[in-house]
């Protein structure tokens, strides 16, 4: 397990080199893959984006937010700017200096924005995937997911029924959820967060992807995101949900390469996704927090 | 089974036994083992075997690549025995070689 000492914490990463680093050209940027809240691990990106990614040529980064994964879950400090803090100490320590290329799934998106508004300079582009830069009205709706979620979990019953729906291992994780929920200061501490201005956010220049999942709650924050970043390309993927990408990653592979040559100029002639489509008939993750 | 591959499953088992701590099962891990209903393994457990993976051999395993094929819906179906022949298999190439592409 490769862990960094980043921001007073422990981190667990993971570096994939690119696969092709002779390739002519300039260097390409670092990707850097942020997986959402709550129940969500670097697990997500590393079995559907990262290895495509490295294949096309990134150095591609990947971590578990504090208190997520194998990372460090310290009792407080969960609020947006721990989180940007956070990912400054990782690339930094990691050894990151050139121009990065974020991702981030669900409130991993919203972490990439604020990195954005903090150092818009070293930001290449910004893909989100059911997401939103941290508006009031977007974290008002964090805080009310997280809410449901931690009250949810310790009702009698509640992991019993998860395990009988999903099975033993979506019933673990769900109890770490719920631990997470109850022995942290994120339910309080996430929804008073400082948030970046609007004209912080609005400043961005850089190329913006967001994918939706046209059956999620979500999808509705397309409006609000590209009257605050009109450069912002938004598809929306039919029949999916707030799961989208550990759901459909084919889709989301095609989107984000098809975005990254046409708005980025980071085209790539390598056959970068992987042909693995499974159909989709599991239910939503139920646990899952923005 | 060959010497090589039953030192491969030997180690692997040790890794295995690393990531899961005290969820670790107690049972034989044979190259027949299921990551997911077999050893209980989430996908992150899975993701921390790989850290390991490359600690241990370098670049020469490409777990991501060879995982890739996979995906996150079907890599609780991988065996033991899968990833085995994948590590002696680049193993025996050595680095450079993509031993990955196309193993499915």
């Amino acid at each position: 397990m490769t862990v960094l000492r980043a921001n007073g914490i422990t981190l667990h990463t993971q570096r994939l080199d690119p696969v092709d680093p002779s390739r002519d050209g300039p260097a390409r940027p670092t990707a850097v893959l942020i997986h959402g809240m709550a129940s969500d691990t670097m697990a997500s990106w590393y079995f559907t984006l990262a290895e495509p990614l490295a294949r096309a040529g990134f150095p591609t980064l990947l971590y578990d937010l504090r208190g997520h994964g194998r990372s460090e879950r310290p009792a407080t400090g969960y609020a947006l700017d721990d989180f940007v803090d956070d990912l400054e100490a990782l690339l930094a320590g990691s050894g990151v200096t050139g121009p990065i290329l974020l991702f981030g799934n669900s409130f991993g998106g919203t972490i990439a924005f604020g990195y954005a508004a903090r150092r818009p300079e070293r930001v290449a582009g910004v893909v989100a995937v059911e997401s939103s830069p941290p508006t009031p009205e977007w974290m008002r709706r964090v805080a009310e997911r997280l809410h449901r979620v931690a009250a949810r979990l310790p009702q009698e019953g509640a992991l019993a029924g998860i395990g009988a729906r999903r099975g033993p291992i979506a019933a673990r994780r769900a109890a770490d959820t719920g631990r997470f929920l109850a022995d942290t200061s994120i339910t309080e501490e996430l929804p008073a967060s400082r948030l970046p201005s609007t004209e912080a956010l609005a400043a961005l220049r850089c190329p913006v992807l967001c994918l939706y999942g046209a059956r999620s709650p979500m999808v509705d924050l397309a409006d609000a995101v590209r009257d605050l970043l009109p450069q912002t390309r938004v598809a929306v993927l039919p029949d999916q949900r707030h799961s989208v990408l550990v759901d459909a990653p084919e889709a989301v592979r095609r989107h984000v390469f098809a975005w990254l040559t046409e708005q980025c100029g980071l085209g790539t002639t390598t056959t970068a996704a992987p042909t693995t489509g499974q159909p989709d008939d599991r239910p939503p993750h139920p646990t899952t927090v923005p | 089974m060959p010497a090589a591959q039953a030192s491969t499953l030997a180690e692997l088992t040790e890794m295995i036994n690393a990531v899961l701590g005290d969820f670790a099962v107690d049972q034989v891990v044979t190259r027949d083992t299921t990551f997911q209903d077999d050893l209980g393994m989430e996908s992150i457990d899975v993701v921390s075997l790989a850290g390991r993976l490359q600690a241990r051999y370098g670049d020469t395993v490409n777990f991501a690549h060879f995982v890739a094929k996979l995906d996150l819906t079907t890599v609780g179906d991988l065996r033991v025995g899968q990833l085995v022949d994948h590590i002696d298999a680049s193993l025996a190439a050595g680095p450079g070689d993509e031993v990955g592409a196309g193993s499915r």
